[in-house]
């Protein structure tokens, strides 16, 4: 298990991964939206799987999740979080429309705009982690879902469940002055992946 | 104050009447309920993957279809319950994400409802109730004491089986 060896400057190796990718994701997005989003510095973390909804507001929090799977030398997959009523707020924004209070359905122009912001955030953060390691890593096409946070972290776990009880999680927070946006970027990978990510890093 | 259990991933407890016991978020997972009509105790398991023989780290029991059932089955027992006596409402396996090229009938979930079914035959546990499938995860309660299931889905409300 990655666990078993994890040093502190593994730890900051992987908090500074996240902080590039996330960065760059966040500029990305930046543009698209044509405004300031600032992001904190992201948190490593080993954690059990109950604990991972919680990190993102609790297992029955309802979100909309853009999820998109990588593979190559590193193999994982990337959740980009965003509660509901900010994804409704951003798409309002991007698409100049109005929502009513409470759920309601996202309908298919809904999707595919936050899959797209998903997109361009998870390409960003992918390839500047591909970028500053040298490793290969493609990216597939996203995938959404709008549901209770626990029942979409089903899909990450069931994979990492295949080989453990912990999850090694990068969370980085962003945000913008004008409370469009308010997310979170999961990068959840498999041991292997990790060990690759440290030898191509020359961190043993 | 009646008492109510929750139930985490890849786990199972038991509880007693008059108390309620519940699992949050259930996604591709499937919560299996095992109860008898007269019996004090039932439990909850939410199971996370279908087969533990296909895994070489399987110690956490619960966290599979197979080894999950066998145990709570088990851990009834111990309480009282006998194993003939029990029956099952089952509810989740759903396909949360739909990915190209990746048919829903080979996903964990669909997978995990088909284990959980298989080991339920294999034990002959009838189910009473089910809600499984789709693509929409559920927050299930299940009354110790009036044996019904609530199943609650974001934007759908509430069912009661």
């Amino acid at each position: 298990m990655i666990g078993d060896n994890l040093t502190n400057t593994k730890m900051d190796v992987l908090k500074e991964l996240g902080n590039i990718g996330a960065g760059n994701a966040t500029t990305a997005l930046s543009v698209l939206l044509n405004s300031k989003l600032e992001m904190e510095l992201p948190i490593v973390n080993l954690l059990e799987f109950d604990e991972i909804a919680d990190l993102v507001g609790g297992a029955d929090t309802v979100v909309a999740a853009v999820l998109t799977r990588f593979t190559g030398d590193v193999n994982g997959m990337t959740l980009f979080i965003v509660d509901f009523d900010e994804a409704k707020k951003l798409i309002s924004a991007m698409l100049n429309k109005s929502y009513s209070e409470g759920f309601e359905e996202f309908d298919h122009m809904d999707r595919s705009t936050l899959k797209e912001v998903g997109n361009i955030l998870m390409s960003s953060y992918i390839g500047s982690i591909s970028t500053l390691t040298g490793l290969e890593i493609r990216t597939n096409p996203p995938e959404i879902c709008v549901d209770m946070t626990g029942a979409i972290l089903s899909q990450p776990l069931t994979i990492l469940g295949q080989i453990g009880d912990q999850a090694l999680i990068i969370d980085s927070k962003l945000s913008d002055n004008n409370r469009l946006i308010n997310g979170f970027i999961l990068f959840v990978a498999d041991d292997v992946s990790f060990d690759n990510i440290f030898s191509s890093l020359g961190i043993r | 104050m009646d008492e109510v259990i929750r139930v985490g991933i890849a786990d199972y407890k038991l509880c007693k009447k008059p108390n309620t016991i519940t699992t949050i978020g259930l996604g591709s997972c499937v919560g299996v309920v095992l109860y008898s009509l007269t019996g004090d105790y039932c439990g909850l398991l939410h199971v996370m993957l279908p087969d533990s023989k296909e895994i070489s780290k399987n110690d956490n029991r619960a966290k599979f279809a197979d080894t999950g059932i066998a145990d709570m089955i088990s851990a009834l027992e111990e309480k009282g319950i006998s194993r003939t006596s029990l029956l099952a409402k089952i509810a989740g396996g759903a396909v949360m994400f739909q990915f190209k090229g990746n048919p829903a009938a080979e996903s964990v979930g669909t997978r995990n409802i088909k284990a959980v079914k298989q080991m339920l035959e294999q034990n002959n546990i009838k189910i009473v109730a089910e809600d499984t499938g789709a693509n929409y995860g559920r927050t299930i309660i299940f009354d110790a004491e009036t044996k019904i299931l609530t199943v609650r889905a974001v934007g759908k409300g509430e069912t009661k089986l």
